[in-house]
């Protein structure tokens, strides 16, 4: 009993470490990878002692500044509504990683070990869930603020947000329909299966367009550029204007939170969650006949490794999205959700379920 | 009556006109230096010359009579050549230190060298030096090396103020203009040679260094120095005040008048201006209070003022209160207080002839004796058809207590003497005064209100012979201050009349409608020159 | 604005999309073999960045920068400056202010009494110093770090000025 439950909050901590290290080491990411793409530096002035480890201490140095800030809260505002604001954010975006399996099942202290917090069987309608309570962060902010700017980025927040759950949802239900299972870790474990012999069946093989969808749908999702219009800091700063301190610290770190729930549910969904191609449980078997043995544990710890990389891999792709295109009109995003992405995403629906129907 | 062609057009002038003035008729321009309107013609610049047809060589187009048939090219290639030439040899010797030059923005050197010249200098021999920063009279400063030697000074001292004061000096290169022996330039017309000097040789000693000619602005208004009237221009700096310590009126320039003064002012009406910028300005209304002057809004201060005329009114009576205008006073501002005081309140006891103690002369060019520009208004306006004379009042041993006296622009320690005046104002419960500039009167009234001078104000002036003139307004009236028809429309509204002049040109329709020897008369006719009216003296009351 | 009629491709968005990330990452690879490059030791000619490290990289300033003014002085340490006010009169920030005063050389006759430049109101347009018969103020100091802790203290004197 003890065992098991330190197990559980051993997995617990270890999810939400890595994800808030994660989301830290973004933020500096952040800063060098777009400096990187625009033939800049970046950030490379905080340093301890001298040392400065390629700007690696920005982000102590931020959120130190973050603490030691005024906590400004609109005299006019509603100052509970307004302080609970980003805990829901950062909250909801949290938990969502809860029903996401970071590897398969690990044999450790004589125990079989899920390396997932909580192997739900309507995994990924929980994830979902949490996402859509996210949008009463947004919401909450910018009503409590007192400020029409902050109003009108919370109006907007929401009104995006809603569009695109829905897109996001019609996209994998075609996921779901090939996979046959709402738990997240069925539908990872079905995605080691092969196509033809040789093609891994990842979620992007049969589902391309799905997948397509719903990335520009997950990047919606997070309020990031090119969608970031609750944000839109040349125009209204949106709905986070009356934040300040470590509140404002909380609305940023759910962004990019959201970027690595993004990114994990790709990696979960299209790309074989912590899959490796060819690796079974005993080690890798090639189509040509060749065959790599592994011991149980070392692949367990590869296929966490996989998981994370290309986690890691996908974060870096959305920051390259966000520091590549520009922001959309409010017109031209609500057009793209609701006549493009949406109709596609319906058509795709239908097409999968076609297939499926044949193929059974 | 001979008719000649310049330039293709033709224009027929009377006799003995030159063909200078010709072409002026003609609107074409001929430069000159030495050829000045208002003095003899010397010829001695060279810078007009002209192509005469059948006439083998230029002619100076100042000094050659038109006479019937002749055709005048100013035009041509070889006209262009013969002044770039003339202008060549002026420049020889000058200095071209435009950059300390007074002059320089409105010199004709600079002007006709970027019109007629445009060369490139020939000069390779060392310039010669002469005088620089000479100071040769009370307000001029000569600089010998920019002079061109064409005798307008010259001619001015000895033809116009008869002062001859100064002449040309020395043969050929070697001449130049020199103060006569045991004489200083010093006469009440000598502005005048700076005026009329084209270069940068004579330049005025108030203005040097002040400001550069190109910030100012100029406003057509009319000299306030005497009862004659002169036209000038103020020019003032409205945009850099960090020239001059603030000051905004920087000089006053003549502006021709053929009916009044021709090109010309004295020196006393030149330099005339200082009070407008001066520190003994009042800019804001006060009201006395246990011996302090306490200072309040001007809104406060003309309500106070009509609660004391109010008072005065019911409890003692119209007897008791008197009215001092004054003939520096506008013709809008002494209709508006003939109104207020004299109709509205029912007031007799109104009049602007204060005897002067110490009276000024005149001269027989310009300055006339009494040194107020309206008083020939003042009369037509205030004394209609009251027969208040001032004087008794004045000069009466007074047993009845009189209660308010508002006094307008008049300083009556200075006109009539500390004793007398002291005496005169203590016979009063209450003293307002209105008034531009801080002196002993104003100190001893009870309540003092800020008007404004009259280049920050506009109306009109009427001169000795009865001329109609207008003044604009130059600069913002400084402070709180107001124009005194203004403050004497608010006095008016605090005391629940109705006042709503937008500007003084509404007074002015209405003056012309209620004054006689204003009849017919309308703001915009009366133009730049003034309008004369010639009966003004026979309609006198 | 004229705007052009986009082409069905470009219309459809996607593969401009795709088109502006492989711009992107391309350089953020050539950057980043460039980074790797240098920190190895490999080829320290090609930098990764064009970014110059200010306050102790400075980026050479070309012969015609126009830098903070100053004012030229004659032989004897005077200012050159005749106030002739060529340079306020054509500023266009009006951010000059000379008071001429009388010179006692009659030669000069006129010198600035007070020569003042609003730094915090000049826009660094050097029509001042093409303006200047006299060849006194240039803006060839190369000071370029010019703040204060007032909007007072960035109005410089003649003193300030000459040095």
């Amino acid at each position: 009993m003890m065992t098991s439950l330190t197990i559980e909050v051993g997995k617990v901590l270890l999810v939400l470490i890595g994800v808030l290290n994660l989301a830290a080491v973004l933020t500096w990411m952040e800063r060098k990878q777009s400096a990187v793409m625009q033939d800049r530096i970046g950030a490379n002035r905080a340093s301890i002692l001298g040392f400065r480890a390629f700007g690696l201490f920005q982000v102590l140095a931020d959120s130190i500044k973050m603490f030691a800030k005024e906590d400004f809260v609109p005299p006019m505002g509603n100052r509970f509504l307004h302080t609970l604001a980003p805990f829901v954010s950062a909250f909801f975006a949290l938990i969502g990683f809860a029903a996401i399996p970071f590897g398969n099942v690990i044999h450790l202290f004589g125990k079989d070990i899920s390396l997932q917090v909580i192997d739900l069987n309507v995994g990924i309608l929980y994830v979902f869930a949490t996402m859509s309570l996210g949008i009463y962060g947004v919401v909450l902010a910018g009503w409590s603020s007192n400020n029409n700017y902050a109003f009108l980025g919370g109006m907007r927040g929401s009104s995006q947000m809603f569009s695109y759950e829905i897109t996001i949802g019609t996209t994998i239900l075609g996921v779901l329909m090939i996979f046959e299972s709402l738990s997240l870790q069925t539908i990872v474990q079905a995605q080691g299966e092969l196509l033809w012999g040789f093609i891994p069946k990842w979620g992007v093989v049969v589902q391309p367009i799905g997948c397509l969808l719903f990335l520009v749908a997950g990047i919606a999702e997070t309020k990031r550029v090119p969608f970031d219009l609750p944000e839109g800091e040349s125009e209204i700063i949106g709905y986070f204007v009356e934040y300040s301190s470590m509140k404002f610290g909380l609305f940023m770190l759910t962004d990019f939170v959201e970027t690595i729930l993004i990114a994990s549910l790709v990696t979960t969904l299209f790309f074989g969650g912590w899959q490796i191609p060819y690796l079974m449980r005993d080690g890798f078997h090639f189509p040509g006949g060749f065959t790599v043995s592994l011991s149980g544990t070392s692949v367990s710890l590869l296929q966490v490794l996989s998981y994370c990389v290309k986690v890691f891999f996908f974060c870096w792709f959305l920051l390259l999205v966000r520091w590549t295109l520009p922001r959309f009109r409010y017109d031209q995003l609500m057009r793209l959700g609701w006549k493009m992405v949406f109709p596609i995403s319906i058509l795709n629906l239908l097409a999968t379920s076609l297939l499926v129907l044949l193929l059974r | 009556m001979p008719t000649l062609t310049i330039n293709q057009k033709s224009i027929t002038v009377p006799d003995g006109t030159t063909i200078i003035q010709a072409a002026e008729k003609l609107d074409i321009e001929i430069p000159r230096y030495c050829y000045h309107p208002g003095l003899s013609i010397a010829g001695s610049c060279r810078m007009c010359l002209v192509e005469v047809e059948k006439i083998p060589k230029f002619q100076p187009a100042c000094n050659t009579r038109v006479s019937e048939g002749m055709v005048v090219h100013t035009n041509t290639e070889k006209v262009k050549e013969a002044v770039s030439g003339v202008l060549e040899f002026l420049l020889i010797n000058h200095p071209l230190d435009c950059p300390v030059c007074d002059q320089a923005g409105e010199c004709y050197l600079q002007e006709y060298y970027m019109k007629f010249g445009l060369y490139d200098s020939r000069m390779d021999e060392n310039k010669i030096k002469r005088h620089k920063a000479e100071i040769i009279g009370p307000h001029v400063i000569l600089d010998t090396e920019r002079c061109i030697l064409c005798s307008r000074c010259v001619r001015f001292v000895n033809e116009v103020s008869h002062s001859h004061e100064i002449g040309i000096f020395n043969r050929g290169s070697q001449s130049e203009i020199r103060l006569l022996p045991g004489k200083i330039l010093d006469n009440n017309y000598s502005g005048n040679v700076v005026d009329i000097c084209p270069v940068g040789a004579l330049t005025d000693r108030d203005f040097r260094f002040q400001c550069r000619v190109w910030y100012l602005s100029e406003t057509k208004s009319i000299c306030p120095g005497c009862s004659r009237g002169c036209n000038i221009s103020i020019h003032s700096n409205r945009q850099r005040p960090h020239h001059a310590g603030g000051r905004r009126v920087m000089r006053l320039k003549p502006r021709f008048n053929a009916e009044v003064n021709h090109w010309w002012i004295c020196d006393e009406g030149r330099y005339g201006y200082k009070f407008i910028d001066d520190p003994s300005r009042i800019s804001l209304a006060r009201v006395k209070e246990k011996g302090e002057f306490l200072v309040l809004t001007l809104d406060q201060v003309i309500g106070r003022a009509g609660e004391k005329l109010r008072e005065a009114l019911e409890k003692v009576g119209r007897d008791s209160v008197v009215v001092v205008a004054s003939p520096r006073l506008t013709n809008e501002d002494l209709f508006v207080i003939r109104k207020f005081f004299g109709e509205d309140l029912g007031l007799s006891q109104i009049d602007f002839r204060v005897p002067d103690q110490n009276l000024a002369s005149g001269d027989d060019f310009l300055l006339r004796a009494d040194r107020n520009p309206n008083s020939r208004g003042a009369e037509a306006v205030l004394l209609d058809e009251n027969g208040f004379d001032l004087t008794q009042l004045l000069s009466m041993e007074n047993s009845r207590k009189l209660q308010l006296l508002c006094l307008f622009e008049q300083d009556l320690t200075k006109t009539l003497g500390e004793a007398w005046a002291k005496k005169f104002l203590q016979q009063f419960e209450y003293v307002i005064y209105v008034g531009s500039n801080e002196n002993e009167t104003s100190v001893l009234s009870h309540l003092t209100l800020p008007s404004a001078t009259y280049a920050e104000t506009e109306g009109t002036f009427t001169n000795f012979e009865g001329r109609v003139q207008k003044i604009n307004q130059a600069v913002e009236p400084l402070g709180d201050s107001l124009p005194t028809w203004q403050i004497v429309s608010k006095l008016a509204c605090a005391l629940g009349y109705r006042y709503n002049y937008e500007n003084a040109e509404e007074v002015f329709g209405e003056l012309a409608e209620r004054v006689v020897e204003f009849q017919d008369l309308a703001y915009e006719k009366i133009g730049d020159s003034g309008v004369e009216i010639p009966d003004i003296s026979k309609v006198q009351v | 604005m004229g705007s052009r009629e986009l082409s069905f491709t470009e219309r459809l968005y996607i593969i401009e999309v795709f088109k502006g990330l492989w711009l992107t990452g391309h350089h953020f690879f050539g950057n980043m073999k460039r980074h790797l490059a240098r920190q190895l030791g490999l080829n320290r000619l090609k930098k990764g960045a064009v970014t110059f490290q200010y306050p102790e990289e400075r980026r050479p300033f070309s012969p015609r920068y126009r830098s903070r003014h100053r004012l030229t002085k004659r032989d004897n340490g005077s200012p050159r400056c005749v106030a002739c006010m060529m340079c306020e009169t054509v500023c266009p920030a009006h951010c000059i202010y000379i008071v001429a005063g009388e010179h006692p050389d009659p030669n000069i006759e006129k010198f600035p009494v007070r020569f003042d430049i609003d730094l915090g109101v000049c826009v660094f347009c050097g029509f001042c110093v093409e303006a200047c018969p006299e060849d006194a103020i240039r803006m060839d100091t190369g000071i370029v770090e010019i703040a204060a802790y007032s909007r007072k203290e960035m109005i410089y004197h003649i003193e300030d000025l000459l040095q």
